[in-house]
């Protein structure tokens, strides 16, 4: 056979091959289009007399009772992102600093901290005006000092801003000093806001109040 | 005689050559056909095969219902409670039972495929509500939780039934066997290079300050040495205190987290989450572009019988989108995916 024709043949074996992996490819996309779309069904239930619209109704109402009624707050700790909602509606938008993601172990490593701004569904516990800092061990481990024994050493003041929302475990949402670093995730775990914003955010809420934290 | 015998000869000479150039004819002509023959049989060859391919992947196409029992039996029907439902009654049988019987009194429970006899309508409402039973399982418990709509292209995180925060994908890819509609649960995140933890250490990073607070205190002495006019002294004092204007903050952000990475789900569910930003992100892309119009097709014709991971590819524009979701999804997160 001479070249032209075995290059042609080559050609037209590659043309065809090509073809048909186009062809199957598209027949698979179809193919998988279709079953995952239909990758379900149910079985008939002689007994049960609901109609499928009563109960995508009744099944809607139910999850629709777990919402959070009135006002609620939504925190972003990636975004660092502060929403104050009611009823779905955004109410007031707030920059915050939330968790460093940084771990502390203490010398000899017997205990260690991550702090992290904890994540998942919160309520406000506790609501304080001018509140004071207990600070807790980690506190003067991270400052390499001796951790004190009596407990007005461990009292400072004006730390926190001039609110501070308890919703568990040692976490408030309160004030900062360090408003240049909002924004930034910089906390031991609480999530900071700028005092006048905190204002508003403490006014709304009660105690009960949920708070989101994602 | 001779003149007959000559002629008888002649003529039976004539007759021979005329045999024999019968026979070299055949001979030629069963030469060239064989030729032929040959010439052709690659490309009958050919022909054949493409043809077998394309009736086999035809076949293969085919709904699971119009095939054999032992195909529909291939697929395991998975009840919402997690446990193998009951073995399916004869495909005949139960295609009588539903045409019978109306939509109204329906219970959901196993994947198959379609049913004929009920409106699309009520099979979506059937769906939908298939989706909302798992939904409500989750939005009882406060820990929040994905849905990812495959129709839609969207990643939602929610808590109590409401949206948090929602991600749409610029493409969406699916391939494997189809995820069943039931609740399924984040077991690990893997990336090439996962973001690491910073370990504080208080006494070494207080030797360290120390250390640079004498090293600057001896630069400016130095300084104050070498620069004797008030002037070029007050320059570097300005400096030094905008140099701690600017501020390097020692955390873990959002920035830090990786645009393209895997999520692993317990029921063997994949999930690879990409953001095209960037060269390398775009010639993986690439490479998974070719992979997928050539290679997968070809596998998941190969391995038809046996039951391929559920594998999902999420293309994000923007690479924060990425990051933010590897942000969202902690280790236990549980979720639902679905095509409406």
């Amino acid at each position: 056979m001479k070249l032209w024709k075995r290059l042609l043949l080559l050609f037209s074996l590659l043309y065809l091959s090509a073809l048909a992996i186009l062809a199957l490819s598209w027949i698979h996309q179809l193919k998988l289009g279709a079953e995952w779309k239909t990758a379900w069904s149910f079985e008939l239930d002689p007994k049960a007399k609901i109609k499928p619209e009563t109960q995508n109704a009744a099944l809607k109402n139910k999850i629709e009772s777990f919402h959070p009624k009135g006002v609620y707050i939504m925190v972003d700790s990636a975004e660092n992102r502060l929403y104050l909602k009611k009823d779905s509606q955004t109410i007031k938008e707030a920059v915050v600093s939330t968790g460093s993601g940084l771990v502390l172990v203490e010398p000899g490593g017997k205990r260690s901290w991550v702090f992290d701004t904890p994540k998942g569904e919160f309520f406000v516990k506790s609501k304080i005006q001018n509140p004071y800092w207990v600070k807790p061990d980690w506190a003067f481990i991270e400052e390499n000092e001796p951790i004190p024994k009596k407990m007005e050493d461990r009292v400072e003041a004006g730390v926190l801003g001039d609110y501070a929302l308890g919703f568990g475990q040692g976490y408030f949402i309160h004030g900062t000093l360090y408003t240049r670093l909002l924004g930034r995730n910089v906390t031991h775990g609480c999530v900071r806001v700028a005092d006048k914003d905190l204002e508003e955010v403490f006014k709304a809420s009660k105690i009960g109040t949920r708070i989101y934290i994602y | 005689m001779k003149k007959r015998k000559v002629g008888g000869e002649s003529r039976n000479g004539e007759k021979e050559v005329m045999r024999l150039g019968l026979a070299i004819n055949r001979a030629e002509e069963k030469k060239s056909v064989e030729k032929r023959r040959s010439a052709s049989r690659p490309k009958v060859f050919i022909i054949f095969f493409l043809t077998l391919f394309f009736l086999l992947t035809l076949l293969n196409t085919l709904p699971a219902q119009s095939r054999s029992t032992k195909k529909e039996a291939a697929v395991k029907p998975v009840a919402p409670t997690g446990q193998p439902a009951a073995p399916a009654k004869s495909s005949s049988s139960q295609k009588s039972n539903q045409a019978a019987k109306a939509p109204d009194n329906v219970r959901q429970t196993q994947p198959t495929s379609g049913v004929k006899g009920i409106p699309e309508a009520t099979l979506k409402i059937l769906k939908e509500n298939r989706f909302l039973e798992e939904e409500l399982k989750l939005a009882k418990n406060p820990q929040y939780y994905f849905v990812l709509n495959l129709k839609e292209k969207t990643l939602e995180l929610r808590a109590r039934g409401m949206v948090l925060k929602s991600w749409k994908a610029s493409e969406l890819r699916y391939s494997g066997k189809p995820v069943p509609l039931k609740v399924t649960t984040l077991t690990h995140k893997t990336a090439l290079k996962p973001p690491e933890r910073k370990v504080l250490n208080p006494a070494e990073a207080q030797a360290e300050e120390t250390k640079k607070a004498e090293d600057k205190a001896r630069q400016e002495e130095n300084n104050k040495k070498k620069k004797e006019d008030k002037k070029d002294t007050e320059k570097t004092q300005t400096s030094a205190t905008a140099a701690t204007d600017t501020f390097e903050v020692e955390a873990l952000e959002i920035t830090d987290m990786p645009g393209s990475y895997e999520l692993n789900f317990d029921d063997g569910l994949q999930i690879f989450v990409r953001s095209k930003s960037g060269f390398s992100e775009r010639f993986r892309q690439a490479r998974e572009n070719l992979l997928w119009y050539t290679w997968y097709p070809v596998k998941h014709f190969l391995f038809r019988k046996s039951e391929l991971k559920p594998r999902l590819i999420l293309y994000f524009d923007n690479q924060r989108d990425a990051q933010g979701i590897y942000w969202a999804f902690i280790d236990g997160l549980k979720g639902i995916v679905w095509f409406p």
